[in-house]
């Protein structure tokens, strides 16, 4: 199959996702804020979601792409409460949540 | 010039143009609103791939729940200079572009193997709720998972409960 940027090829699709990983990898290696490390893991996440709905409609293998998609979904959102939750606590014990400050889990 | 196509430059330019905001806006609340932007795109993606339900619970659990989460601990935490300096974004930038040098080689190699596979008729999408609930219900396809997830779902309730509750004395 070519290359090409349309809603009726593999390729297109992959493209953004691919685009979206690499924007979330960058996040994580730039930041040092613990949400902005947060944010870039959502969209990584997203991009691999977007990558198994899409393998399954052009691979022809019904809904079972979309169930992954929603187990991604479901991961995604119980590490963003629990992440949060932790990082809340960490800004209350040390009144900052740069990552480069914080090497302990209790002091 | 199809609906179709225009609706994927749509959605792929609100998902690609969200994700760089994300990664290079300076103030985390503008990063959080883009990120809001980029999910909004992949919800768009997952519908203009038929995946209406996929799509629809895209936007109730990230648009709706996981993005008003990050805001309130975005509002919870003070406002730190998040600005990049700009010779940290060559590393970075180096090791980014080699992990997409092997993304693109990886996608290569799929898409030929794709094309043996291929022959889904792309003109008419079918609704797909029926058939993901009736995956999730039998025990030969996905019912344990399911019933594991909610059992996670369960713990993390309880565990970010516990563990973001003031404590008395540290």
């Amino acid at each position: 199959m070519e290359w090409s940027f349309t809603p009726d090829s593999l390729s297109g699709y992959l493209i953004v996702s691919g685009i979206m990983f690499l924007f979330g990898i960058l996040t994580i290696l730039t930041r040092r804020n613990a949400i902005y490390i947060l944010l870039g893991v959502e969209l990584i996440l997203n991009a691999a979601g977007l990558n198994f709905v899409a393998f399954s409609r052009f691979g022809n293998l019904g809904v079972d792409g979309h169930i992954f998609a929603v187990f991604i979904i479901i991961l995604a959102a119980s590490e963003a409460a629990v992440a949060l939750a932790i990082i809340l606590q960490i800004f209350n014990s040390y009144g900052t949540i740069d990552l480069n400050e914080t090497n302990l889990m209790k002091r | 010039m199809t609906m179709s196509v225009i609706m994927f430059w749509i959605f792929a330019l609100m998902a690609v143009v969200g994700a760089g905001l994300v990664a290079f806006l300076p103030r985390l609340v503008n990063s959080a609103f883009a990120l809001v932007l980029a999910l909004i795109g992949v919800a768009g993606l997952y519908w203009t791939l038929g995946a209406d339900f996929i799509g629809t619970t895209q936007i109730l659990i990230y648009v709706g729940g996981v993005t008003v989460l990050l805001l309130y601990a975005v509002m919870l935490t003070p406002k730190e200079s998040t600005r990049v300096p700009w010779i940290r974004f060559l590393p970075a930038g180096v090791l980014t572009a080699a992990i997409g040098y092997l993304l693109i080689t990886a996608f290569n190699g799929v898409l030929l193997a794709f094309d043996t596979i291929r022959g889904v008729d792309l003109t008419a999408p079918v609704p797909t709720a029926d058939q993901i609930g009736n995956a999730f219900l039998d025990k030969d396809a996905y019912l344990l998972p399911f019933e594991l997830a909610s059992v996670l779902l369960l713990i993390v309730v309880v565990g970010a409960v516990f563990i973001a509750r003031r404590k008395k004395e540290v």
